[in-house]
């Protein structure tokens, strides 16, 4: 763990040279959405840490993307926009832990999936806040030189996943990761010594929630373009799980080297290879993690549990 | 509204048919089998490319794709009884990565099209006084009815169904007693996937696959699933049909756009409702007594 910082450090400073080196527009556009996917997936470890299990981040990502591309397009200033995207998918977080507070393991999951579907409904058939099944259009464009359009989407890209890192480089160390894990390891025993159990689930959902918020709030602006099949995708929560699980939840830099790493394998190397089976790596690695990973999921859920099974 | 409440009936008698193996596979195998979505649709693709091809009877194709499916699941027990504890989280994220599997194997196979079994004997519609009801719809919810009387009478008739149900009771117990557990599970999945084509060439003749189309299915799936408990097939019937009626009138009140938002609605408030433990019968951390 005491590398991390250092390594952090040094990643961050490699990336933010890119730009400046001639990287062409493309890749700085592939390597922006990648930092976006392992803010998701540092985000996502954020909640495993505590022995949440999420199946939906779709549901603060398309949050996020929806309430800043609103803002917006209705004139506010993109950097407020994106802050507001933010603070939509924490309270969005928060509201998800508020309801299932008393949900854990596999119900916890299912119920998040649930809650990332239901907003991908409400996008769908909202239409006159949200334009539909055909989402907003013609959201403007990030603020910069002309030169360069796709740096500043880059370089926030990079801050925020920096942020995302540097958050759980912090909460693995605060009293906010020493609570969570006891929570995870046994939530009865916690709370019996003080630590309500609760409040710090629905920190940890806030977090991670305000994040993934973040991410969307910042893709909706890249891709300039929000629509529900589109940002409450599937996709949005599968590929946090993935990676994360993976990349190693407990590790600070895992989860978003991974989604990094496979990322760019998918779309360089695999997508033009054998573009119909875009899903397989993602799949197959997904149940390689599963089945073989040293502690798996089951080590991310609590000891108390396993014992007792 | 009579109409609503025929139609939500027979809707829900399908329902339960597509659930049946979803809730007979954690019944015994305590694991969410996040692909049986995926398994239906690749029923009906089945189903669609034997009826386009051959021009029988959909209902006549049931077994067929049933049959053809049964590899697939020897393959999920192959995958599921190797997953680590707990299974019911670690079978979801699995689960998940099948269905993924299926999906682009779906894809590359069929292609991203929407197939529909458009079988000009189920297209008409009955006048029952003042309701009309659609042949294939009816036709669905009477071959669904069929297959699960079939299903209870293995359940409690059976060596297999007694060994199931005591499997689904107390896996530990069911092994002590002499009950060879492991094949249990794998015949309760090779079942859980006939069903499952069975019903995916049912589905086709109501609704357009297409390769992503299983995740409805398997919502519905997890609602009955949750709504009928551990070790009830009877429940099932019951729970398949209240679920048909709250969509079916959800839909007239709302408008037809919210259908699988209110089943996703209906999931959450069950495992709000449920407090922790995701059925009767079953603990948060693992078997219950």
């Amino acid at each position: 763990m005491s590398a991390s910082p250092a390594g952090l450090v040094a990643a961050t400073a490699l990336c933010a040279l890119l730009p400046a080196a001639g990287l062409p527009p493309y890749y700085l556009h592939l390597l922006a959405s990648a930092f976006l996917l392992a803010t998701l997936a540092s985000a996502w470890s954020l909640l495993a840490w505590g022995g949440q299990i999420s199946f939906g981040q779709a549901a603060f990502f398309g949050v996020g993307a929806y309430a800043a591309a609103l803002a917006s397009i209705h004139g506010v200033v993109s950097w407020a926009a994106l802050v507001l995207g933010a603070t939509a998918g924490a309270a969005a977080g928060a509201l998800v832990s508020a309801a299932a507070l008393r949900l854990s393991g596999a119900p916890l999951a299912l119920a998040t999936f649930a809650f990332a579907e239901i907003g991908r409904g409400i996008a769908i058939n909202w239409e006159r806040l949200t334009g539909g099944g055909a989402g907003i259009v013609g959201i403007p464009a990030l603020p910069g030189p002309a030169s360069s359009p796709r740096a500043v989407a880059y370089y926030l890209a990079l801050l925020l996943l920096t942020v995302t890192l540097s958050i759980f480089v912090w909460m693995a160390r605060s009293r906010l990761g020493l609570a969570l894990a006891a929570v995870r390891d046994d939530a009865e025993r916690a709370s019996l010594l003080g630590v309500n159990p609760a409040a710090w689930k629905l920190c940890a959902f806030a977090l991670s929630g305000g994040l993934s918020g973040a991410a969307g709030g910042l893709y909706a602006h890249m891709v300039r373009v929000v629509a529900p099949d589109l940002v409450f995708s599937a996709w949005y929560s599968l590929v946090p799980l993935i990676m994360a699980t993976l990349g190693g939840p407990r590790t600070a830099l895992g989860p978003a080297a991974a989604a990094v790493g496979l990322y760019l394998a998918s779309e360089l190397v695999l997508q033009p290879l054998v573009p119909t089976l875009h899903q397989v790596g993602y799949a197959l690695a997904l149940i390689a993690a599963v089945l073989f990973l040293p502690g798996g999921l089951g080590g991310l859920v609590g000891r108390r549990r396993n014992a007792a099974s | 509204m009579l109409q609503a409440l025929v139609s939500g009936a027979l809707l829900g008698c399908f329902y339960a048919l597509v659930a049946s193996g979803f809730a007979l596979t954690l019944s015994v195998t305590r694991a969410l089998n996040l692909a049986h979505g995926e398994m239906i649709v690749a029923g009906g693709y089945l189903g669609y490319w034997l009826w386009a091809g051959s021009g029988l009877g959909p209902l006549w194709l049931m077994p067929v794709a049933a049959a053809a499916l049964l590899p697939m699941g020897w393959g999920v027990h192959a995958l599921l009884r190797r997953l680590p504890e707990p299974r019911e989280l670690t079978s979801l994220t699995a689960g998940f990565g099948v269905a993924l599997l299926l999906q682009d194997g779906m894809r590359a196979l069929w292609g991203s099209d929407y197939r529909l079994i458009a079988d000009s004997a189920l297209t008409a519609s009955l006048r029952l006084g003042p309701i009309s009801l659609n042949r294939g719809r009816l036709a669905a919810a009477l071959a669904a009815l069929a297959v699960i009387a079939v299903l209870w009478v293995a359940l409690t008739r059976t060596r297999w169904g007694r060994a199931a149900r005591a499997t689904a009771l107390d896996e530990e117990a069911a092994a002590l007693l002499g009950i060879n557990t492991d094949l249990t599970g794998r015949t309760t999945l090779l079942l859980s996937a006939a069903l499952a084509g069975a019903s995916g060439v049912l589905f086709a003749t109501l609704h357009y696959v297409h390769p992503a189309g299983g995740g409805p299915l398997v919502m519905v799936s997890i609602v009955l699933a949750l709504w009928a408990g551990i070790g009830r097939m009877r429940s099932l019937l019951a729970a398949g049909v209240a679920l048909g009626l709250v969509e079916t009138l959800g839909v007239a009140w709302l408008g037809p756009g919210w259908r699988e938002t209110l089943v996703a609605a209906v999931l959450l408030f069950t495992l709000l409702a449920r407090g922790g433990s995701l059925a009767r019968g079953m603990t948060a951390g693992g078997h219950a007594g």
